[in-house]
């Protein structure tokens, strides 16, 4: 009897093991294949489910929660009569020339920063306070100096980008391999030299990274510059439809916001792994 | 000619400040042209110390070193230094960074694209052209930064256990294919190694060192017949070639015997 027991509590940590090799059911076997996309679908079922049974039944108001129904509605209608377009381009524009301005401001700053001690010594006091404070703070400010159009907000954007390019930038400079350095050196390398074939390359993966950071805080930033004084763009949708309580038109806005936060990371993280295979292919998992 | 005169080196030390770490005290040494000398020693006695102050990648605290004359001040295109940690570029591809030291060279492009592939080749590395170093074995790695140093037909080759990382097959391939690249195009060679046979083998000279702080025990000129890539098993077990090693392995114990006895003394005690 024990025997039997302990040979078959033998058998259950050979399945568990081996999946693989377990016969039974065919159910069994896909659950064994795909328990993480099934437990996720499932998951979303039940909260979607749920979600528009709360609002059928009468026990939630759609007017605070909206529904997933009245959401995909929504959603449709917007890109069916085309409505939707001139925001997604008017935000895109912001956080486009935000982005762009980011990058070709920050990447040149953090360089001279990690290799010109003046700089460095000029500038770090007033990075670290811009980079410890919230970039949101700024905006009346810079509506008072750049006016409530289109120039304020993409300050803002470009505030909240360029400061994380510069450090990212910065430390890539910083992180450089001395010896590979002193390789170029020994190979009688000129300082520009060292500088373009050893540094630069060298600080190539923190500014990808950085740059993906970048993307993340501009697509807050110009959902907020999008809230004031605007007549266009996500932000200034989410802020009306909330004023008219209309909770599904907020939605689709935070939904679009989701979703080109998804694409352009997965983007960027495609050309990081494209342009730096070195980093990217030892520490994937 | 490499003349090597008083040079004395010391590091600040990381774990006092007031106090310097000695690493190289009092060396004198004079290396031929055309000669092939290799450093043996205790680990950390300061070989590689002494090989960036040859090429000039470190200033010497005391003494100076001469090439063919001039005080060396600074690295030169007619020197190459293949180093211990291999240092390749992670961004390039092995035919990359074989490239590397003729590009910044000012090669143009497509004779340095030959001088790479022709060396690569000599190294045992055809067909990984397109790998990048992360994609490498050690002893492949290694194997290419002892190509990236000869694709630039340095006069002086400075090698700092250029063949450490490699199995023991292929060292003795390695090595008799070094001998033979060398018959084809002489050099001046300084040689690192911690393998006595291998000294033996290659050069001309020994220079032995003691431990730390890093001066010059003794100098030993190896008169085996060359070419010796032809019937190197023959040589490797002469009467002579057994002599000398006993003689620098007897000197390479003591040396280590002093050394771990200074270590291990005061933490027994
Ligand atoms: N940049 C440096 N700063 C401080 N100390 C150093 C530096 N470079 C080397 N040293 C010290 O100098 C000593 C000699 O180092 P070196 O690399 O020349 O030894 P080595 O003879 O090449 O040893 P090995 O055979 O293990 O390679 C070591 O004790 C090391 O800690
Ligand atoms: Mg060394």
């Amino acid at each position: 009897m024990a025997e039997t027991q302990s040979v078959k509590a033998f058998e259950r940590t050979e399945r568990a093991v081996v999946p693989e090799a377990e016969e039974g059911s065919p159910f069994r076997k896909i659950w064994n294949r795909h328990s993480t996309a099934i437990t996720r679908i499932i998951a979303a079922i039940l909260f979607f489910g749920g979600w528009e049974w709360a609002v059928r039944s009468g026990s939630v108001n759609p007017l605070f929660i909206s529904s997933p129904t009245m959401i995909s509605i929504r959603l449709f209608e917007v890109f069916a009569d085309g409505s939707i377009w001139s925001h997604i381009r008017a935000s895109g524009e912001i956080a486009g020339l935000g982005f762009v301005l980011s990058v070709v401001v920050g990447v040149p700053l953090g360089m001279l920063m990690g290799r010109v001690k003046l700089v460095r010594d000029t500038l770090e006091p007033l990075i670290m306070a811009k980079y410890s404070s919230p970039t949101v703070a700024f905006l009346p400010l810079l509506i008072i100096w750049f006016g409530i159009g289109i120039l304020s907000k993409i300050v803002l954007v470009f505030l909240g980008g360029v400061i994380v390019m510069i450090i990212n930038t910065e430390a890539g400079v910083a992180n450089v391999d001395r010896q590979l350095v002193e390789t170029a050196k020994s190979f009688t390398a000129s300082e520009y030299q060292i500088l373009s074939k050893v540094v630069i390359p060298s600080a190539v993966p923190f500014i990808l990274t950085g740059m993906r950071l970048a993307v993340g805080r501009i697509l807050i930033l110009v959902v907020v510059a999008e809230l004031y004084g605007s007549s266009a763009g996500l932000g200034y949708i989410i802020f009306q439809a909330s004023a008219n309580y209309d909770t599904a038109m907020v939605f689709v806005g935070v939904i679009i916001l989701a979703a080109a936060g998804v694409v352009l990371n997965a983007l960027l993280r495609a050309m990081e792994i494209r342009l730096t295979p070195w980093t990217t292919t030892l520490a994937k998992w | 000619m490499i003349e090597i005169l008083g040079l004395s080196h010391q590091f600040t030390r990381q774990d006092s400040a007031d106090e310097n770490l000695v690493v190289l005290d009092n060396i004198s040494l004079t290396i031929e042209k055309g000669s092939f000398v290799s450093f043996v020693g205790p680990s950390g006695c300061g070989k590689t110390t002494l090989l960036r102050i040859i090429h000039g990648l470190i200033k010497p605290k005391v003494g100076k070193v001469l090439i063919e004359g001039e005080t060396v001040c600074g690295p030169s295109a007619n020197r190459a230094m293949v180093f211990q940690e291999f240092n390749l570029l992670p961004w390039r591809t092995v035919l990359k960074n074989i490239e590397f030291g003729l590009e910044l060279q000012g090669t143009d492009r497509s004779a340095r694209r030959q001088a790479a592939l022709d060396v690569l080749k000599r190294v045992g590395l055809g067909g990984f052209e397109r790998y990048y170093p992360h994609q490498l074995s050690g002893g492949m790695k290694q194997r290419v930064g002892l190509a990236r140093a000869l694709s630039t037909s340095p006069t002086y080759l400075f090698m700092d256990e250029p063949l450490g990382a490699l199995d023991p097959q292929i060292r003795e391939l390695m090595q008799t294919e070094l001998l033979k690249l060398l018959d084809a195009h002489r050099k001046t060679v300084v040689f690192v190694t911690h393998s006595v046979d291998e000294a033996i083998f290659l050069s001309d000279r020994i220079v032995v060192f003691s431990a730390r702080p890093g001066r010059i025990l003794t100098h030993i000129d190896i008169e085996l017949p060359r070419p010796r890539w032809k019937d190197d098993e023959k040589i490797k077990s002469s009467e002579k070639f057994v002599t000398y090693r006993q003689h620098i392995w007897h000197l390479l114990k003591h040396e280590l015997q002093s050394e771990l006895q200074l270590q291990t003394m005061p933490k027994l005690a």
